[in-house]
């Protein structure tokens, strides 16, 4: 058995929690397998009978059980308990015991501005935040509230940006060839979700109102673009935060680094206080934040974003259509369970984001670059659309079967889009004469999934 | 209750079962045998009826526990029903009850034959009654786990369902390589003890038959008195090999992948063999007067406690004239049957050693009234759950096992006869004492009883509940309330 091709890695969960469960979803599509650990053994009966994977009761950070969970033969050692320390102490146990890749949670702010220390003296694969990088999301939606969704590419320099058209827009009615020639703009659509469907659209695609759409650009670009077709494109200048939260606190910092005007609502009052010495330039106000009196006194009116934090998905969400009867800010979602995603959708929230799939993004994107991929590596890995598309981003290090080739001579599958280059640094929106150069990353959008390699892109 | 998944997998199974005909087939061609063409009709109507049935893939894959019951007991059923069809056809067993009891007591692994005179039969149908044996030892919905891709996670219930034991867990990951590896041990075992059979001068055809009967620790005879005419030597081989398929197919597992330490430790295992030999060690003490030397009474009495342990039911001598003593053994062991994991039948090892460390918890909390102890397993503290799901288990087989031999003793057969009639076919054995014993068969039985012991022998497979649940009004409510809509 050993010497069969290796397809899939052998990968151990540590915790079954809600960031547990969603990754376990996700990389059980990609056909790995996988063996959980968790102390509660209700909780590992459950989810044996759900998905196609292993569970073992037990101290996770323990040598014995990571042992009898195959720790010898195990690629990857993923901790994501409800303890940083735990998640850390599992890693280190397994690096010394397994010598397997090892990827530990850890949310604690303390922690958090040393993680790079940590991550190398540890000599962990990846350390991961899923507060941080949900107000980082959160952030970038908020720098632009026109926008649904707001991922970034190349260390910032291009953005994946999906809007919905709206029913009186200019874009309504109009073939893709139709708008380039009208506004003439470095842009690329690559993906267009009309109600149930997913079209990674041609040029005689014809836009409608309702449609969610996404592009591609520059930074400056997308802005301009949008301005063009008639959005308002400024930055939320006021945002008021629901719950005192490590999202809260990670979202506040962003903020106010960029000079935007934070007021959070928090109920626990020594939360507050420390908040207040941590965050000294925004607003913390001590109080209920589903308190319908007290947001309307805090001026819910006139914020320009409006983020419900709280630790309750259905306060978050009746939050949020609160916000959006009295006011115009621009409300980002977060939901916490991943169940009933349909009926989530189904209400129009406008911006949703779901931490823990943001995490388990992550997390894929370094498994599929750890499969044995010839030349080219995945950098950073997106889903849209309910998953439905992926957005991938190769950085290609070799030359290999796509490179020096113009792009319309290459086969390329069916519903694959190639969105961008960046050639150190400039970022080009490619057209048919261009071609993809060794030190190139390339983002690629997909109805397709599982591409661990550049090459996966040709028919 | 999701029914198109139901019928997927059924048509699936009638697909295996088309294809497994292929052996009995193969075999008429080898001897000419006419019978063959049944098998041929048969097979054919199989496979139709299969593919027809799994021409719609399903139209959800959601698959709860009670989905995995009644879809193992309607495949079993199933192939129990297609099965006889041949014996009926070629008129070897025409009677429709002994057929379906022929079948089933194949494809359960039990080895109760209604048949007077074996040799009687075709090599084709010989065969397909000892193959019948094979496939049910490790099970045909484990096969179809290993064989054909079916997504998502819950189809483990499926292999819950059918694997015996208290907790079936997996090896590996994936539900589908644990399936494939079960069956590659499976197949290894298989091959050798053929092997070392055919090296021992058995002829070819009388080694595969009795290696499928071994492998599936069945015990269908192709000959009237079993293994008795076959040489120590053979006698031997099938001692041990009925041994092994009755250890925990985890061992083999530990032992392919060198984790010896891990494979000998297992309490069930260890306890298994201690058994073994202490009951060898006393029916020894106790037959040793009635064989001409010491060798030949410790081969007999060997041979019968490793036969009737791991519920196989081959028989070297009539064990029904010895002594009351040994008698009394071979019945109580009918009762402990082989390891959880393995092809063997019976109530399990495992869960004996649970409920012994049960009692001896119970007697300590008279001692000290507030003690909290754990029982522990393989070092590993059980479940409360599992505990309850045991004791349960032993309740309800007491119960079926009281019904069961009320209806039999309608008939007006001795005790002995209809108590280990009973034991013989829940416990998947074979053979009981008097006149269900070693010589006679259970042919002269009513078909009233013959139907309450065909019932045994399914609930015995597959550990009682997903056959009980098929009488559970629930189960069937939500499938004809759909049909309404």
């Amino acid at each position: 058995m050993g010497n069969t091709k290796k397809t899939s890695l052998n990968i151990i969960i540590v915790g079954c929690g809600k960031v547990g469960v969603a990754l376990v979803e996700q990389l059980i599509r990609e056909g790995h397998d996988i063996t959980v650990i968790d102390s509660d053994s209700q909780r590992i009966q459950e989810i044996t009978s759900t998905y196609d994977i292993m569970g073992m009761a037990g101290n996770g950070a323990s040598y014995s059980v990571q042992m009898e969970a195959g720790i010898e033969d195990c690629d990857l050692l993923i901790a994501v308990t409800g303890s940083d320390e735990l998640n850390l102490l599992c890693c280190t146990v397994a690096k010394r015991v397994g010598d397997c890749a090892a990827i530990a949670r850890v949310r604690n702010p303390d922690y958090s501005k040393e993680s790079g220390y940590l991550r190398e003296k540890l000599g962990l694969a990846l350390i991961i935040n899923p507060d941080l990088e949900a107000a980082k999301e959160a952030a970038r939606i908020l720098s632009l509230p026109t926008a649904l969704n707001v991922d970034s590419f190349a260390h910032g320099l291009a953005e994946l940006i999906s809007f919905t058209i709206p029913e009186d827009n200019m874009l309504n009615g109009m073939s893709l060839i139709e708008l380039s020639s009208k506004v003439p703009s470095d842009i690329l659509i690559c993906a267009v979700e009309r109600g149930e469907e997913v079209h990674i659209p041609s040029g005689n695609f014809i836009l409608r109102s309702g449609d969610n759409v996404s592009f591609t650009a520059t930074r400056a670009t997308a802005r301009k673009f949008l301005k063009q077709v008639g959005f308002v494109v400024n930055q939320a200048k006021s945002v008021m935060i629901i719950g005192g939260g490590k999202t809260a606190y990670y979202l506040a910092k962003q903020l106010l680094n960029s000079g935007v005007a934070v007021k959070i609502i928090e109920s626990d009052r020594a939360r507050c206080e420390e908040l207040s010495i941590l965050l000294p330039k925004a607003v913390i106000i001590n109080g209920d934040g589903t308190n319908e009196d007290l947001l309307h006194e805090e001026g819910i009116a006139n914020m320009g974003g409006f983020v419900p934090l709280t630790g309750i998905d259905e306060e978050n969400i009746v939050l949020t259509l609160f916000a959006n009867r009295v006011s115009k800010a621009k409300v980002i979602t977060k939901i916490d369970r991943i169940t009933f995603k349909k009926v989530i959708s189904s209400l129009n929230l406008g911006s949703v984001m779901y931490p823990h799939y943001i995490t388990s993004e992550a997390i894929i994107a370094y498994v599929r670059a750890k499969k044995d991929s010839m030349g080219s590596n995945i950098e950073t890995l997106n889903h849209m659309f309910d998953q439905r598309v992926e957005a991938i981003e190769f950085r290609v290090d070799e030359r290999c079967a796509v490179t020096d080739i113009p792009l319309k001579n290459l086969e390329l599958k069916k519903e694959l889009l190639i969105a961008c280059i960046n050639r150190k640094g400039a970022i080009i929106i490619p057209s048919g004469q261009d071609c993809i150069k060794v030190g190139d990353t390339v983002i690629i959008v997909t109805a397709h999934t599982g591409f661990n390699d550049i090459e996966n892109i040709l028919r | 209750m999701n029914g198109s998944i139901i019928r997927y997998i059924l048509g699936q199974v009638l697909k295996i079962e088309g294809a497994f005909m292929a052996i009995p087939i193969i075999t008429a061609v080898c001897y000419g045998e006419f019978e063959g063409f049944y098998y041929v009709a048969v097979s054919a109507v199989c496979l139709i009826l299969g593919i027809l049935m799994t021409l719609k893939k399903p139209k959800s894959n959601t698959f709860y526990l009670k989905e995995g019951c009644i879809t193992t007991s309607l495949c079993w059923i199933f192939l129990s029903f297609f099965g006889c069809l041949p014996f009926i056809f070629s008129g070897e067993i025409p009677s429709f009850t002994d057929a379906v009891f022929e079948t089933v007591s194949g494809f359960t692994t039990t080895g109760a034959s209604i048949l007077s005179n074996v040799e009687a039969l075709s090599h084709c149908s010989l065969l397909w009654r000892s193959f019948t044996h094979w496939i049910g030892g490790m099970g045909v919905l484990v096969f179809l786990l290993a064989i054909v891709p079916l997504n998502g996670g819950s189809h483990i219930n499926l292999m819950r369902a059918e694997s015996p034991g208290p907790v079936v867990g997996k090896l590996v990951p994936k539900l589908r390589h644990t399936a494939r590896i079960l069956y590659i041990i499976y197949l290894i075992l298989t091959v050798i003890q053929f092997i070392l059979l055919v090296a021992g001068k058995m002829p070819v055809f009388d080694a595969l038959s009795t290696t499928f009967g071994t492998a599936g620790t069945g015990g269908f005879g192709i000959k009237t008195d079993s293994i008795g005419g076959y040489s120590p030597y053979i006698q031997w081989v099938v001692t041990v090999f009925m041994l092994l398929f009755g250890v925990n197919f985890n061992a083999y597992y530990f032992i392919l992948y060198r984790h010896f330490k891990k494979a000998f430790s297992m309490e069930e295992v260890r306890a298994y063999f201690i058994i073994v030999v202490t009951a060898v060690g006393i029916i020894m003490v106790d037959v040793v007067n009635r064989f001409s030397s010491f060798w030949e009474a410790l081969r007999h009495s060997a041979f019968q406690v490793a036969s009737i342990i791991t519920t196989t039911g081959y028989t070297t001598t009539d064990f029904n004239a010895w002594s009351q003593t040994s008698r009394l053994i071979i019945v109580m062991l009918m009762f402990v049957g082989a390891c959880a994991g393995s092809t063997g039948g019976g109530i399990k090892v495992s869960r004996f050693v649970v409920v012994v460390k049960t009692v001896f918890k119970e007697l300590g909390s008279y001692i000290h009234p507030k003690s909290i102890r754990k029982i522990k397993f393989d070092g590993k503290p059980v479940e409360h759950d599992v505990v309850r799901s045991i004791n349960v288990y032993f309740i309800t087989f007491i119960i079926i096992f009281g019904i069961s031999i009320f209806l039999v003793s309608l008939e007006g057969k001795d005790l002995v006869t209809s108590f280990t009639a009973v034991s013989a076919t829940i416990n998947n054995i074979g053979p009981g004492l008097e006149g269900v014993g070693p010589t006679g068969n259970f042919g002269g039985l009513s078909n009233l009883s013959k139907w309450v012991l065909i019932f045994d022998m399914l609930a015995g497979r597959l550990e009682l509940f997903p056959l009980l649940l098929l009488f559970h009004p629930a189960a069937w409510r939500d499938m004809f309330s759909r049909k309404r809509q």
